[in-house]
Parts: C-alpha cells; sequence; structure tokens
C-alpha cells in the first residue's frame, strides 16, 4: 500500500473532478492510492481473461458439432483479445506487461474465483458462458462508468463481446435443457457443482469500511458486492425456472417487499482459500500456463532480435 | 517549428497544455475504418517490434468481428495531445450558436408556412 497521500490540494482536486463525473486519463497526475487500487483491479481483470480462455479451451477438440467448435473457439479467442486490451490499460499506470505475465505465471498474482474450478462436461461450457460470463458482466457493466477513462472504454469492447458469449451460452443451455433425460440431467448437475462458485463470484458480503467508501468515492467500484449479486439473480434465475430445472439452492426465494432474493450464505472460507490460488484446479492451471509461457519464449527473443534489426533480420533482407 | 509541449495554451490559461501520449517505445496505436464514408478511429494498441506485425496484430485483436476496411498503425508515443488542464480551451468565449442550424428555427417556420399556404386542401 503507497503511504506518500501526496499534495492535499491536488488530491482535493482530483477528487472534486471525480466527484462531478470527470474521468481520469493516462499520464494525468493522480493520487499514489488511486493508481495502486486501480492497477489491482484491472491488473486483477486481465489475469482473469486469460485464466478463464482455459476451462473452456479443455473443451474446444471436445466440442459436439463443427459449428459449436468454432463458435467456442472464437469465444476462447476474444477472452484472450480481452487480456491484452486490460493489461495495455493496467500498463498505461505504470506496470509492465511482462511484469504482470510473470507475475501470473509464477503464481504470485491472482484471479477470479470462478476459473479455480473444473469444467468437467461439455454442460459445463453452457454454465460458464451463460452464468459466468453473466455473473461477469454484471460488474463488468457497471465500471463502464468508472473513472479511469482508458478502462471504461475498453470495457464498452468487453461488454460488447460478453454479450455475445451470454448468446452462445444460451443456445448451447437450451439445446441441452430441450435434450434427452440425460442431457438435461447433465446441465442440472454442472450447474449444481457450480452455483457457490459463481454466488462467490461477486465477492463478500458489503460491510461499510472506509476502504469500500473510497473505492465507490473514486469510481472504482460503482456498485456495491451484494447488489451486483442481486442484479445477476434478478437476471439469471427465471432463466433457470424456464427451463424447468432446478435453482441449486432449495433456500432461495424472492422477497417482494425487499425486491431481493434471499439465498443459503455460501461457504466464504472457500472463496478465501480458492482466491489464494488454493482451488481445485489452481496449481494445474497455472503449470499449463505456465509452460506455454517457456514454450513460446522463443517467439518473444525472436521478435526482440528482429526489433533490434539483430542477425534474424540481416538473414531475411 | 515549435513544439506543442512548450509554452502556454492558446486561451490564455497557465499550466501545461500538451504532452506527448506516455507509451513504452514498442506500444503502436490502432486506427479503425469500419467503411470508406467514415474516419479512422483509435480503437486500441498492439505491442510489436515494427509496423508489419503491428499491422498483423492490430488485425488479429480488432477486426476479427465487426466491418473494416482499413487499419492504421502509428508509435502511440508519436502522438501528442491536449491535457485535462487545457480542456478549458474548448469551452466557447462567446456565444456560438450562430454556428449551429438549429438557431435558424424561425426561417424553417416561415418555409413550412408558405408550403402549407400554397397546398391548401381544397386546390388538391
Amino acid at each position: 500500500m503507497p503511504s506518500e497521500p501526496g499534495d492535499p490540494e491536488q488530491v482535493a482536486a482530483f477528487n472534486a473532478r471525480i466527484a462531478a463525473g470527470d474521468q481520469i486519463e493516462a499520464g494525468e497526475w493522480m493520487p499514489e492510492e488511486y493508481r495502486f487500487e486501480a492497477v489491482r483491479l484491472i491488473n486483477m481483470h486481465a489475469n482473469s481473461e486469460i485464466m478463464g480462455a482455459l476451462p473452456e479451451r479443455e473443451w474446444i477438440p471436445r466440442a459436439p458439432t463443427l459449428a459449436r467448435k468454432m463458435a467456442l473457439t472464437a469465444k476462447v479467442q476474444d477472452e484472450v483479445g480481452h487480456g491484452m486490451l486490460l493489461y495495455r490499460v493496467a500498463e498505461t499506470l505504470g506496470r509492465s506487461r511482462d511484469e504482470m505475465i510473470t507475475e501470473l505465471v509464477e503464481g504470485r498474482a491472482r484471479f477470479h474465483n470462478v476459473f479455480h474450478y473444473p469444467a468437467e462436461t461439455w454442460a459445463d461450457v453452457a454454465i460458464i458462458q451463460v452464468f459466468v460470463d453473466g455473473a461477469a458482466m454484471q460488474t463488468q457493466g457497471a465500471l463502464r462508468s468508472c473513472s479511469y477513462a482508458p478502462y471504461s472504454r475498453v470495457l464498452k469492447r468487453i461488454c460488447y463481446e460478453e454479450d455475445f458469449h451470454i448468446q452462445l451460452g444460451l443456445d448451447v443451455w437450451r439445446a441441452l435443457a430441450e435434450g434427452t433425460p440425460r442431457q438435461r440431467a447433465m446441465l442440472q448437475n454442472a450447474l449444481n457443482r457450480w452455483w457457490t462458485p459463481i454466488l462467490h463470484f461477486f465477492g463478500m458480503p458489503d460491510r461499510v469500511s472506509p476502504h469500500t467508501e473510497k473505492m465507490l468515492a473514486w469510481r472504482l467500484k460503482v456498485k456495491s458486492n451484494e447488489e451486483l449479486r442481486q442484479q445477476f439473480l434478478r437476471r439469471f434465475v427465471p432463466i433457470i425456472l424456464e427451463y424447468g430445472l432446478e435453482v441449486p439452492d432449495p433456500a432461495l426465494r424472492w422477497v417482494e417487499e425487499e425486491q431481493r432474493y434471499v439465498y443459503t450464505e455460501p461457504d466464504w472460507e472457500e472463496l478465501k482459500r480458492v482466491g489464494r490460488n488454493g482451488g481445485p484446479k489452481s496449481a494445474e492451471r497455472l503449470a499449463l500456463r505456465q509452460r506455454f509461457h517457456q514454450q513460446h519464449a522463443w517467439v518473444r527473443e525472436a521478435v526482440g532480435r528482429w526489433a533490434q534489426g539483430g542477425p534474424a533480420r540481416a538473414a531475411v533482407a | 517549428m515549435k513544439d506543442a509541449t512548450a509554452g502556454a495554451p492558446p486561451n490564455g490559461a497557465g499550466g501545461r497544455w500538451a504532452r506527448p501520449l506516455p507509451a513504452p517505445a514498442d506500444v503502436w496505436a490502432v486506427f479503425l475504418q469500419a467503411r470508406k464514408r467514415d474516419p479512422h478511429v483509435h480503437v486500441g494498441d498492439v505491442h510489436a517490434p515494427d509496423s508489419e506485425m503491428a499491422l498483423v496484430l492490430a488485425k488479429e485483436n480488432y477486426a476479427r468481428r465487426d466491418p473494416c476496411v482499413s487499419l492504421w498503425v502509428v508509435r502511440a508515443a508519436e502522438i501528442y495531445a491536449t491535457t485535462a488542464d487545457a480542456a478549458g480551451m474548448f469551452e466557447p468565449a462567446t456565444d456560438k450558436s450562430y454556428r449551429f442550424g438549429g438557431s435558424y428555427r424561425q426561417q424553417q417556420r416561415v418555409y413550412r408556412g408558405a408550403w402549407r399556404l400554397s397546398h391548401r386542401e381544397e386546390d388538391q
């Protein structure tokens, strides 16, 4: 955590700009604490896009039809593309892309809890595309009005593509939900396994803390965790019910007078453990990412030599 | 030739009014033209050692779904931008309503009135 608070007058002017709805551009002055929090947020998002490509990638060779295979490939490519966009935004805040990638593959960085879980069946692909991407859409959609302008511009593009992913997922979801009893059972089973990680996705229930207040005031957080979770449930619980599937929480119910869902509190210890790369697939996926990173080292090296006009370039010219 | 980053803003306010975009040397800004009738618009950046690689990566990252007829890449560090301090210079110093078509409604009302007069129901 940065300790240097900055010139009080400058900080006050900065806060006033944000309070007035203005957005901050790359390279402009900002308090060190704002920079720290913005980098933390965007770096974590970038890592999650890269690691989020892995569970679905496993299903590309096993997709049931060519059309599904092509659509899934496009979706995975989008996710990696989002990672590229986001690392670039984090870079404008003063971190180098190499440094962030190295931290990630060495297991010293964090990524979203949902990408630490296995994708056991083809139905998991439907759940990831509809519910995991749907959950991410709530958070990212809200952050489009965040105070860091380069992040909000990139989120506009990301949300546009995430919407395609949800549509794609709903098509897989519908095919399975309207399919044979075995297909329906497979879908229900996947939903049951993913329910807790998806509720976890939005983070711990809200506590009023000076830190949260500050994040909200700086618009690095736009809606509270619980607000986003409720927003997600309002949109996605009806999809489960519409197809006659069961919500995996028997205690879940809509409270009309409070206009919110009540649900069984998930085990928050699990979220903490998974967040520290202690999930069922954390080690395996990080090892895979690291192996690819090492395998492709020669490409980065060749590109670097080419840039310097070294022997590789001389040989071609 | 004068460097835009030196000197006071044209609106007379203090502070720096222009700056080069902060970017590492291998970052290229990508401009995409969706249709011939549209201008090129900045859509994002790529990392690349040279213009050829920058264009290849730009195509993969920014032109894989929506329409595109042309891409431009330029080293991002070569771009100069006005600063937030200078935003005030875009505020009009005087009333500029004369620059907008909407300010000339009276004439439109005259035309419309004249059209109605010359197209009376009973004449049709």
